[in-house]
Formats: C-alpha cells, structure tokens, sequence
C-alpha cells in the first residue's frame, strides 16, 4: 500500500502545474481547427494563468462523455470547455457548467452574436457558454455533376430530385448516417424540412411530448428510404460520417454532398493538398435541400460555445478567459483558417473573411444559420438523440410506413425509463 | 516424408497465422497519412510509402504529446502493479503450496472466482467509489483493480511452481535452526524467482493489454493508459480515424510486447502452461 | 485476457511427521497463522476491487438514479430488473454475447487443436514458433481490433481485395453478418495461441505407449486421434474451453474498437458499459452489471456441468 501511495503521489506531481507557479487552465477542446485553437490559448493566456489545450476525441457523443465524467467527479481542473451546443441544458441542467454573471454574459452574447447561435448558450434564463463559432451545413457539389445530369441548381431543389440526378449522372450522395450524433442531425432537419419536429416542449424534462409520428416523420423517413434504395447511395452509407464522402467529390463522376462549412477549405488548393485549381473551380455550393416540394428546407446548425468549469476555483478567470478565446478576433482566425464560421455577424462583414470566402458563399452560410434548425434543446437530449439514433439506424432498415412510428414509441419508453438504450 | 511436408506446410500456416497481421499493421504504419485519408487500400503501400515519418510525428508532434504521456503512464502503471501484485501473489502462492491453514480452499476458490469475473460490472460502482475517495483519473486508481484482477492469474501460476521446489532444503534450514519465515525468505526465494519472474511476466501483460479500467477510471492523460489513448486518437482531419499514425502508435506499444517474449518466450510458455493440466 | 488455469497448491505441505504432541500442535497453530497472515493482503486486495463494489451496485440497482440529475435518485424496488429483464435489446445483447462465445471458442478449439498438434511433431524451429505465437498473446487487444478494422476497410484494408469473391468497395462494418465476422476474426486470431498452447500442454501428457499401441491394433489417424488422444487430454480441453469460453463471454474491446456497438454488434458487457459510462444511468446501469455478473455465474455452472469439468481435479485437489 505504501508503493501504491507512492505512485499516487508521482502521478500528482507529473501533472503539476505549468513553470513559475502560474495557474494553468485547462481548456478542453473538440479537434477541429486544433492549430487555430493553440494559438488561441497561447494568445489569450495571461499574465495570471496559461491557457492549456487538452484534447478531446471525435465525436460529439465520445466529447460528452469525456467532459460528463470529469464534471461528475467535481473536477476542478476542468476550467474551460469546447461545448456542442446540444449538451448546453444538460450539463446546465447538472450543476458542471457555471451561469455566466450579467457583467461577463454581456460580453458573449451582445447584439452582434446571430439570433440562432445565442440562443444555444441560454438555458433557464440564463446565459451558460460563449458561441464560439457556428456551423451550418449546405448542400456541395460537383457541378459538372449536376450539369449532366440536368439539375438546375440556381433554384432550391429537394432531396428526391438531388437523389435522381446523382443516380443518373452516375455520382452519389454523400451523407452522415453511421450511427451517431451527426446522423441524429441530418434527421432533425429532414423532419424540419417538412414543418414537423422531433420533439415539442422540451422544457418538461423526461414529459417532453413526442411528436415524431407524424407526416413531417414520414416524409423525412421517405428521403432517408430513397436514398438508401438509390444506386447514387455511397457503398459505406450505413457508417458514413463527415470525413467518408469528402473523396467521392473528385472520384468518378463525383457527388452531392451535405457538409459543414469546413468542406470548402478542405478542397481549396494549397499546401499539402492534392486537389488542383480546376478541381476546386468545379465545387459548387447551394442551400440545403428541401424534404418536400414547396417547403424551406431547415438546414442543420452547430458550433461550438465555450463553457466554464462549476467546480474551478476562479470562475472570474474562466470567464475571462472563455470571452477572449470567442472574441470577434478569435472567430476570424477560426473561419480564415479553418473555415469555422464565426457567431458574430460583425466578423463575416469583415475584409479577412471577404478575402478567404467568396461572398456568395459567405451569405448563403449567413442565410441557412438563420433559417436553420436547432436540435431539441433538453436536459435530456442525450436519450433523445440516442433513442432516434437506434431506431432510425441502420439507414438501409428505414421505412417511412414504420420506422417513426416505432421510434415514437421507443422514444416516449426510454424517457421514462421503460426501456433500454 | 509425406509427414514433413505436412509439417513444413503447418509450420508456415502458423507463422503466417501469428505474424500476417502484426505485419500488416507495420506496413500500414508505413503508408503516408495522407493518402490513407483519401483512401489507399492494399497490404503494402506501394507509392504511399511514407518511410517512418509517421512515426517521427507521433513521437515529436505536440498533438500527440497525450499518447508520449500515455507511454509514460502505461509503463509506470504497469510495472508498480506488476511488482505489488507478484509481491502478494508471493506470499499467498507460498502459504498455499507449503503451509497448512483454514480457508485455504475459501483462498483458492475466491481468486477462481475473480478471474472468470465481468469486468464491465464493476466500472460503474468502481467508477463511483473512486471519485468519492479521489482515486479517480489517477494512477493508483488503476493499480489498484489491475492488482486485483492479476493476483489470481499469479496465485496460481506461482503456486504451481512452488510445488516443484525441493523443499527438503527448507527444512533443512529449519533443522539448522531457521524459523519458518528465515527458511522461506534465505532458501525459497532465490529458488522461486524464476517462477516469480513469469508471475511477473503474465501479470505485466494483463496490465498492458487492460481497456475497459483504461478507459472507465481515467480521463485526461494524466493517467491514461496506452490502449485507451489509442481509442482517442485524432488525426488531422478531424472526422476520420489517423489510421497510419493510429498504426504506428500500435507497433510502438507491441515493441515491449515483442521485446519480452523475443527474450522469455520459453518462461512465457512454461507459466501460461504450468499446471493447466494435472502433472 | 483472463487468469490461466493452473493447478497448483494440491500436494502442498502434508503434515509433517513429528513426535510429541504438543509440538506438533503448536507448530499447526504457528502454520495456521502465518499462512492466513500471508494470504491476507492479496485476499483484501481482491475483494476490495470485486466484493465491495457488486455489492454496492446491488444497492443502486434499486434506485433511479442518473448522475446528470443527481438530485432525483429515487428508490424503485425491482423495477430495473423488470424493465432490463423485459427489454428485447437486452436479451439481443445476450444472445449475440453467446454467439460470440460459441462460435470463436469453437474455431478456436479447432484451429488451436490444429496448431498444437503441429508443434508437439516438430523438431525445428521451435523457439521462432513459441516466440510467433506468443506475439498475438501478448498483444494489446485494442491493437488488434485495430488492426482488423484497418484491414478489412475498403478505403484502406486488403482483405477485399485478397477475397476473390468480395467486391472491392464491400463495407464489411454495414451490416450485422460481416461486422459480427470481422470482430469474431479478430478476437479468435489473438486468442488462438494461448488455446494452442494450452492444448499442447495437454498433448504432452497423452502416453506415447499408448498411441504406439493403438497403431500396432491398426488404428488409423483419425481413429488414434478421436479414440486415443482427445479422451486423454480430455482434462486440458476442458480447462481451456471453460476459461476461453468466459473470457470470449466478456468480449468488449473489440466491439469497442471495431463497431462501437453499432449494426447490431453490440455485447452485454458492451450495454453496461454504455448505460453506466456513456448514459450515467446508474441505477439501470447497476442493475445490468449485476445481471452481468449473475449471467457469467450461470454461464460457468453451464459449462461445467455440461463438460463435466472436474474444478477440483483442475485445481490439482
């Protein structure tokens, strides 16, 4: 016991605190734009504290559970985290994410921040994170793609028509369906698309009302049927994630693809990379499509807010610290560099993102953040988003007659704890 | 004649067998990570060999200082549970293969008992109990349950050698005068420790290869172990898995692996073997 | 992995002959003392780590108690057990943990069977085989799932292309049947050696004599090897299977590493992991764990009863 009291204390002490004695505080991140987000906790440590990025895994789901197992253990050296705005309300709602005070709360969310991105920091009247950035998909494309199978993109087109012409210009559709968070946002906005919604009065807790089974169900489950019976379906569909369908843009007679923001830098040409200028003239970018004809289509929303530990020991640092890593400064390194699109409508006005973007690009991000649709905003969204991800997975399995009536129901059991997850 | 080609043909069967995939991996690791993010299929690289760049990168990039950390905390952890563990497997294996006293059964049958138990039932309130007392996420938190987990493995592999020590030289001490304890620690010790360091061996590996406590009582690199670092690696594209950094992580963490069964295979079989049958 | 069954301590310290009595009780009550002080510590660390917390997980399987919301832990009486024993995933879970068990223990008796037979004829190369065969023991399980994952992805693996009569883009982790397949390769080619190894042991106890006899009888090969030497290595078969068999019943890394539990792969030590670690539902969570724990209990009395594994002569009693 003695040894293993030893070995307790060289654990602590290998992860001591930074040189000179400065307070170091730990900002949990999500990978993406991990450079950008390095120079940013450089830049904004200061005189009082260093800002040190610690990593967290791929994947929304393994990010939560990462940060929950941490704060459920009132660690204290949890200082700042990268939060996908869905586990706002139900790390709020547990007491591990601190409520920002009017003085700070005034910074992260002023008039400047977009309409859709501050609302995902609010919960219970209170503000709880900083937007950071915010990520929208829409819908990229090979346009000789879409020219020879006829598809006139200048207008708004639907997932049916999208799914055709991808088949008969010999092309897919690529798509996030492998069993997890992303493929659980692809079905909120399917089903928004068609003017329904998952779930209704989330305020309610595990009594949320259930609201799946429905036309706007059936319509969303119907594109999600079509395009797994389709020949423009990628081979890997059933576990298709965002990184999966990006080589399919250039191979053959390339794809339609929804993505996030991050696609278009990924295709620009520069170092390291292999695509070529003419490749990169060929990506074309249009609104999300539509589930229905005639309908808005609601494209999916996301991002990141940065939130402060509950249990640190100087929120006023982590507050501090939290606003100058989401400041208009910050969210412009974010977008130039990774294209990461900034929270703050100020930043996309600005000449940097002019240069890095062109502008038509620039709105049409602008134009499906405001028109997108959230996720439902629960204490609970975990069960929620799990119990749609097993019943609506695998996609190939998806049938508009059954599948949302059956998740309606599997979903109201596992809310009350009738049913495993 | 016909016997040996057969042999020949099952030698070569096994070898494949055993190393195909640990070659595999190896050439993989070898494949530039950018041409596995767009998609490089294949057993060898071929043009996307990338030398050992890969593994340059894993081994000096800041991004995957937590898998350098991981090494640290894998061989610390490992070799502080292995030494407790084998030291109380010690005593235990001897009390049982020399000395008569009750519960012994009750001894034999707990450490069974232990190691046909689940695992995974155990992370939940184990999980729990460690943040009340503040074992979680660090060392000892996982010596701990990995020296629960390995002392049956080393009770009975020690226990089985103990039997084949000649002990009349024990006795012979105690006639010269040596208590009990004097004769186990001047005579028997020096003759067991061959079967100690395959104890040592066995237990090492379970403590190398665990994921389920890996993952489960720890969250941040400050004890992290190899096998759940792995499961965290992140590449530079962010949505897919660095399958050739991932790669040339794994052949760094099997080259001890390989190291200690190049020099013990012969203790490695003799101690997994020992006893299994009656004799 | 798990503990390997060794038998030791049987033939330990008969009494030794002494004259007078109260010497020898004397000495008795000094053995007795010493060996339990001995045996104490590893017996305490065992049971901290297993005995106390199945039993704490016994008392939080009555509540309804997540750790996100902390403050509504309730008690519910049995109605975890109600709900897990009432739920279809629960016993699909159960059902393909089986699966898993059956079918890699099984290829693996027979693989393993195969292997051992070879290295007990051969006479070269013998420390190159004990070295090879050890690496897939020795490896790190998450290692290997990694490696089986990589090699039979389509964008970067080789099995598609090295398999004639599988199409080259074939997504082997879409569907339940090959994602079942890959994970069971992958567990079976890294326990296989240490079933070989065990059967080689058992192999080496068959009498010489006895199969040279049954040659001179006219036995054939096949007739010596089911007549004469399985019956007689029956005790090391059974050891091994019986251990394979709850280590394979316990299967979580590979699923982890390989499918995360999706298409249908997942096991029961994989839903209680996700319950407890992923949901924080510790109520249900302890309540699957120890209906996990129950489970593995049967699945031991099954087996040895069902092979009439004689613990007590395994054990060397």
């Amino acid at each position: 016991m003695a040894l293993a009291a030893a070995a307790v204390v060289a654990g602590g002490l290998l992860s001591a605190c930074g040189e000179s004695g400065k307070p170091v505080l730990n900002w949990y991140i999500n990978p993406d734009g991990q450079d950008t987000l390095t120079q940013l906790a450089a830049d904004c440590s200061t005189d009082d504290y260093d800002i040190q990025i610690q990593l967290l895994p791929t994947g929304a789901t393994d990010q939560r559970t990462q940060l929950a197992r941490r704060l459920a253990a009132s660690d204290s050296a949890t200082n700042l985290m990268s939060l996908d705005p869905v586990f706002v309300p139900e790390f709020a709602n547990a007491g591990w994410i601190a409520e920002w005070p009017e003085e700070w709360a005034s910074k992260v969310v002023d008039d400047d921040v977009l309409e859709g991105p501050a609302d995902t920091v609010r919960w219970d009247d209170g503000v709880y994170a900083a937007p950071q950035w915010a990520n929208t998909q829409v819908l990229w494309y090979r346009k000789s793609l879409a020219e020879k199978a006829g598809l006139d993109m200048s207008q708004p087109v639907t997932w049916q028509q999208v799914i055709d012409a991808a088949a008969e210009g010999g092309g897919t559709v690529g798509v996030q369906a492998d069993r997890y968070e992303a493929y659980m946002v692809w079905i909120n906005s399917l089903v928004a698309g068609a003017g329904g919604d998952i779930v209704s009065d989330t305020e309610a807790g595990k009594d949320a009302q259930v609201d799946i089974d429905s036309q706007a169900g059936k319509d969303a489950a119907a594109v999600i049927q079509a395009l797994a019976d389709s020949d423009a379906a990628q081979p890997d569909l059933t576990v298709s994630r965002e990184g999966t369908s990006l080589p399919f843009m250039y191979d053959d007679n390339g794809e339609f693809m929804t993505n996030w923001t991050f696609v278009y830098k990924n295709y620009e040409p520069g170092d390291g990379k292999d695509f070529t200028q003419e490749q990169f003239d060929d990506l074309g970018f249009a609104r999300y499509p539509r589930t229905v004809e005639g309908e808005e289509s609601r494209p999916p929303v996301g991002g990141i807010d940065v939130a402060v530990g509950a249990f640190t020991d100087d929120l006023d640092q982590g507050f501090e610290a939290a606003t100058c890593v989401s400041n208009a400064q910050a969210q412009q390194q974010l977008a130039a560099n990774d294209g990461l699109m900034p929270s703050r409508q100020s930043v996309y006005d600005s000449a940097e993102l002019k240069d890095a973007f062109p502008a038509e690009l620039l709105s049409l991000f602008q134009e499906s953040l405001d028109a997108g649709a959230p996720r439902p905003k629960s204490a609970y969204y975990n069960l929620i988003s799990g119990a749609i991800q097993a019943s609506w997975h695998s996609p190939r399995s998806v049938d508009p007659d059954t599948t949302p009536a059956d998740s309606a129901a599997y979903l109201e059991a596992v809310l009350r704890g009738e049913a495993l997850l | 004649m016909k016997q040996k080609i057969g042999l020949v043909a099952g030698v070569t069967l096994i070898l494949a067998w055993c190393l195909l995939p640990v070659v595999w991996i190896v050439s993989l690791s070898m494949k530039d990570a950018a041409a596995v993010t767009n998609g490089s299929p294949g057993f060898w690289p071929g043009d996307a060999f990338a030398g050992f760049d890969n593994y340059v990168t894993v081994l000096t990039e800041d991004s995957y200082s937590q898998f350098r950390r991981a090494i640290v905390n894998s061989i610390g952890i490992s070799l502080i549970a292995t030494t407790l563990s084998v030291i109380l497997a010690t005593l235990a294996a001897y009390a049982i293969a020399r000395l008569e006293f009750k519960g012994k059964k009750l001894v034999l049958t707990t450490a069974l008992a232990i190691a046909m138990f689940p695992v995974v039932s155990l992370v939940s309130p184990l999980f729990d109990m460690w943040r009340a007392i503040g074992l979680y996420d660090t060392w000892a938190g996982l010596i701990i349950p990995y020296m629960s987990f390995t002392l049956p493995l080393a009770i009975w592999t020690l226990s089985a050698f103990f039997r084949e020590i000649p002990w009349e030289m024990e006795q012979a001490a105690q006639v010269d005068g040596a208590t009990s304890w004097q004769a186990f620690r001047r005579v028997i010790v020096p003759l067991a420790a061959p079967g100690v360091f395959t104890a040592a061996i066995l237990t090492f590996f379970f403590a190398w290869n665990d994921f389920v406590f890996g993952i489960t009582l720890t969250s941040t690199e400050t004890a992290r172990p190899i096998p759940a670092s792995l499961s965290f690696f992140v590449g530079a594209d962010p949505f897919n898995r660095p399958a050739s950094l991932l790669s040339a992580a794994a052949v760094i963490a099997t080259i001890p692996i390989v190291l200690i069964v190049l020099l013990f295979q012969r203790k490695i079989v003799s101690g997994l073997t020992s006893g299994a049958v009656k004799g | 992995m798990s503990a390997v069954a060794t038998a030791p301590g049987g033939t330990s310290a008969k009494k030794q002959q002494k004259n007078g009595r109260n010497e020898l009780s004397d000495r008795l009550k000094a053995e007795n003392s010493l060996g339990q002080r001995l045996v104490a510590p590893a017996v305490a660390i065992m049971l901290l780590v297993t005995a106390f917390p199945i039993l704490r997980a016994l008392y939080l399987s009555f509540y309804n108690y997540s750790l996100t919301s902390p403050d509504d832990r309730e008690f519910i009486g049995i109605s975890n057990y109600v709900t897990a024993l009432s739920d279809g995933l629960f016993w699909r879970d159960i059902a393909m943990t089986v699966l898993y068990m059956v079918v890699t223990v099984a290829i693996e008796l027979v693989i393993g069977f195969a292997f051992a037979l070879v290295m007990h004829r051969i006479v070269f190369a013998r420390g190159v085989i004990r070295t090879s065969i050890l690496i897939p023991y020795g490896i790190i399980t998450v290692v290997s799932g990694f490696a089986w994952q990589f090699a039979f992805t389509s964008s970067n693996g080789f099995v598609n292309g090295w398999l004639p009569f599988i199409d080259d883009g074939f997504n082997w982790f879409g569907d339940t049947t090959p994602a079942v397949i890959a994970i069971m390769v992958s567990e079976i080619w890294k326990t296989t050696p240490f079933m070989s190894l065990l059967l080689l042991a058992g192999l080496a106890q068959v009498s010489e004599d006895m199969i040279e006899a049954a040659k001179v009888d006219g036995a054939g090969w096949w007739q010596r090897l089911f007549r004469v030497v399985l019956p007689n290595m029956q005790a090391a078969i059974m050891v091994a299977v019986l251990f394979r068999a709850l280590d394979a019943y316990r299967i979580f890394d590979n699923i982890f590493v390989m499918t995360s539990g999706a298409v249908g792969t997942e096991s029961i030590s994989f839903l209680v992991y996700r319950q407890t670690i992923e949901q924080f539902q510790l109520g249900m969570g302890s309540a699957l764990s120890v209906l996990l724990f129950l489970s593995v209990l049967l699945v031991a009395f099954i087996i040895v009863k069902l092979f009439r594994v004689d613990l007590a002569r395994a054990r060397g009693e």
